[in-house]
């Protein structure tokens, strides 16, 4: 091949192709990376947290170049000299706090698609990991970012969670005020969550969704049937039902992400506090170490595990409660492994099963909006449960169950649920009255589910043919 | 287009506490049986509102409208000459008020002032520390967001709503913040007013509530005269709390109609591109090379 007779352009895009694999990935990644055809709504959300990642990061940059991590400053450096006095200082602003809602949206979005169609079982076991360890380093960064503002909200909320290590015993206070570097949330507080927040937890999230991304392209996509396409290849060893990533998916992503765009610029013109879920209220108020605000909530995104946590009447255990929802998440690959992937082939119960695990957790929202009164607390524990249910039972639906099988599941479940309030009451945390107010909840969902599987045993049977291909594809299948 | 009707929010509790409703639940230990057959007919949300709840007194409906510049300089006047004289407004700047006021930089200097401050110099409190630390011992709160903090129709009903109490330090209360540390200042222009008192809860306590007030007193003002002013106010302490709401309705239209645009397109583009995998399964995977 004679290089001289090639252009110019091509010889030094050569130069640098011959040092560093840049078509090479181009191709493997991109071009030649096969993805199934039938990529549904639910699809679009993985590439946009990616993008709200890089939106987080770009806006972030701007706000750390004025902030002032220091309590005398802080509050006004961000409310004077970020929001007033740069130049489109509120804007990137507005961007950065929407942004933050956005993200989480979005990666609950994308993890509930992952529970939709069974992409965190093999071989994406570890890739779900992967993606739980993201949503933990993102719930940090958040929890870190809110302090900065240094309102009364961030300034309560920091001093709540940073308590949480004082349950542990006789260590418990020590290690707290090792983390604050104080007794209470203050100057050292400020300062180390600003560098966690604007340098390690953006370097570890990066880390992180580099390694997802290098996991997801290593054993390739699922999709909503959840048939793997490299079972069926063709003669060139390309999947038939694959298709390549570019420049279909991205111009299909291209889409999303306008739609996605109107939307996120409409709260941030229009709505930049998002009715009070975006940006509390109470953070107009500069922190306050002498006044405790009478009720301390998190953001929206936290709130399910809020409720969590005040509904156990007890400190350490609550903390264990709330840690693990974590670790049920993680544990999903462990707790169904069920064949089948997708919700599709799935049964009627497993369906209505995976739909309660998404409205129990909105529930959870609900009731950790309203005021802590002691009502409240009950009932968010007893949705609590139905929540921990919805995964603690996908074992249940791994295979087909004899009669009395069932019947020791619903036994078993049913009497969990009553010797949790039992320890309640032993404990004078509630009387009788208050918890059978909503303790039916529990009681009535897992009479639902296990009772119907008995009363009709077909509601508890897969789909008893799976497509070998995929079936139809498009954004709103 | 910066009119804003806030005059929604009188129908609209402010704090959820406050939002709930005054039923106490009335199923003690022993009636555990008849509540778990009450429960499931009334169904969880109902049960959700419990007893953690105050009477809320209904708020005067205010529409706050930006392009009123007279009302904004009237409102400008009242706060930067009677407000500061405790509080601050440390977020804004004398330098950005004159445009947000329809006046030039003379004019706004001849007009309204900078109370012997630079131009450029952030609206701090005319009040010195050592006095504060004797007088209030905690600062007053800082103006300058206060319209985020609080709705329009709060501020407004807030600012007409002291009453007479002379179990209060300063000897007066206020309808929607009870104990308030402030004092009535605007009683040489309201008048004094005494409160309209009901049986109701506070904290799911029962006391008696103000949930409205009458006049005791006249001031220099008609009660008319007074709506207006603390009117002008509020829309003053809105506009300095949202400086930046002209550029927001000036740009939203254009960057989100950029994007609606954006997704027809990429809708278009898309359907074009995919027209292709619908063909022979044999075809689209050669597209990529």
């Amino acid at each position: 091949m004679n290089s001289n007779k090639r252009p110019m352009a091509h010889r030094v895009f050569g130069w640098f192709d011959d040092r560093l694999p840049i078509s090479s990935l181009w191709r493997s990644q991109l071009t030649r990376y096969p993805a199934p055809k039938n990529f549904n709504l639910w699809y679009f959300f993985g590439s946009l947290a990616m993008l709200v990642l890089v939106m987080q990061l770009a806006t972030g940059l701007f706000l750390a170049i004025h902030y002032q991590p220091n309590p005398h400053l802080a509050y006004w450096s961000v409310l004077r000299g970020i929001q007033r006095d740069s130049h489109w200082g509120w804007l990137i602003r507005d961007m950065h706090i929407v942004g933050a809602s956005a993200f989480f949206l979005l990666v609950y979005l994308h993890m509930y698609r992952g529970i939709l169609y069974g992409s965190f079982k093999k071989p994406r076991e570890l890739l779900w990991l992967i993606g739980i360890f993201i949503y933990l380093a993102l719930a940090a960064e958040a929890f870190l970012g809110y302090l900065l503002p240094w309102g009364q909200m961030s300034y309560w909320g920091s001093a709540v969670v940073t308590n949480f290590v004082t349950a542990v015993p006789v260590i418990g206070k020590p290690i707290a005020t090792w983390l604050r570097g104080s007794f209470v949330v203050d100057l050292p507080t400020l300062n180390r969550f600003f560098v966690f927040h604007v340098f390690l937890m953006p370097l570890l999230l990066l880390a992180l969704v580099l390694v997802h991304l290098i996991a997801l392209h290593h054993v390739g996509s699922n999709n909503p049937d959840g048939v793997e396409i490299h079972d069926s290849v063709n003669e060139s060893g390309w999947p038939r039902d694959g298709i390549p990533f570019h420049p279909y998916y991205t111009v299909k992503d291209l889409f999303g992400v306008s739609v996605f765009f109107v939307v996120f610029f409409w709260f941030v013109f229009y709505n930049p506090s998002g009715w009070g879920f975006l940006l509390d209220k109470l953070n107009y108020t500069p922190a306050n170490i002498l006044h405790t605000p009478a009720d301390i909530h998190p953001l929206w995104f936290f709130l399910p595990f809020y409720a969590i946590l005040r509904g156990v009447p007890n400190k350490a255990y609550g903390i264990m409660a709330f840690a693990g929802t974590f670790a049920l998440f993680a544990c999903l690959p462990l707790l169904d492994r069920n064949p089948v992937r997708s919700i599709r082939y799935r049964s009627v119960l497993c369906k209505a099963n995976i739909l309660m695990m998404a409205l129990s957790f909105l529930w959870l929202g609900f009731i950790a909006h309203g005021f802590a009164t002691e009502h409240n607390m009950v009932y968010g524990l007893h949705v609590a449960e139905v929540f921990y249910a919805t995964f603690l039972v996908l074992p249940f639906f791994n295979r087909q169950r004899s009669t009395r099988a069932k019947v020791i599941w619903l036994v078993v479940a049913e009497a969990l649920v009553w010797l949790i309030d039992v320890w309640m009451y032993s404990i004078h945390a509630h009387g009788w009255g208050l918890m059978l107010l909503t303790d039916w909840i529990p009681a009535l969902y897992l009479l639902l589910i296990f009772g119907l599987a008995i009363v009709f045993p077909g509601l508890a049977r897969d789909a008893q043919k799976l497509p070998e291909r995929l079936t139809a594809g498009g954004v709103f299948h | 287009m910066a009119v804003l009707s806030i005059g929604k929010d009188c129908t609209k509790p402010i704090r959820r506490d406050q939002a709930m409703t005054t039923k106490k639940s009335p199923f003690g230990r022993p009636g555990a049986l008849a509540a778990l057959a009450a429960s499931l007919a009334v169904f969880t949300c109902g049960a959700a509102r419990a007893s953690v709840a105050s009477t809320q007194p209904p708020l005067k409906p205010i529409t706050v409208n930006l392009q009123d510049k007279a009302a904004l300089r009237n409102g400008a006047l009242y706060v930067l000459h009677m407000c500061v004289a405790c509080h601050s407004l440390q977020g804004a700047r004398y330098s950005s008020l004159p445009r947000m006021l329809g006046l030039s930089e003379s004019a706004f200097k001849q007009v309204i002032g900078t109370n012997g401050h630079h131009y450029h110099d952030t609206i701090t409190t005319s009040m010195p520390p050592a006095i504060i630390d004797a007088f209030a011992k905690i600062p007053p709160p800082d103006l300058t967001d206060i319209a985020r903090r609080h709705s329009p129709a709060w501020l407004f009903t807030y600012l007409t709503s002291f009453y007479v109490d002379p179990s209060r330090p300063n000897g007066v209360n206020n309808v929607v913040f009870n104990n308030v540390a402030m004092p009535d200042v605007f009683a040489p222009l309201q008048g004094l007013q005494k409160p309209r008192m009901v049986e109701g809860l506070r904290y799911g306590s029962p006391a008696k509530v103000a949930i409205g007030v009458e006049p005791l007193t006249k001031g220099s003002m008609t009660p008319a005269q007074f709506d207006r002013t603390a009117r002008d106010i509020v829309e003053f302490l809105y506009a300095v709390a949202h400086p930046h709401q002209q550029e927001r309705a000036r740009l939203g239209p254009w960057i989100i109609g950029l994007f609606v645009v954006l997704s027809i397109l990429t809708y278009l583009l898309y359907k074009l591109y995919w027209r292709r995998v619908d063909t022979s399964e044999e075809r689209w995977w050669r597209v990529g090379r």
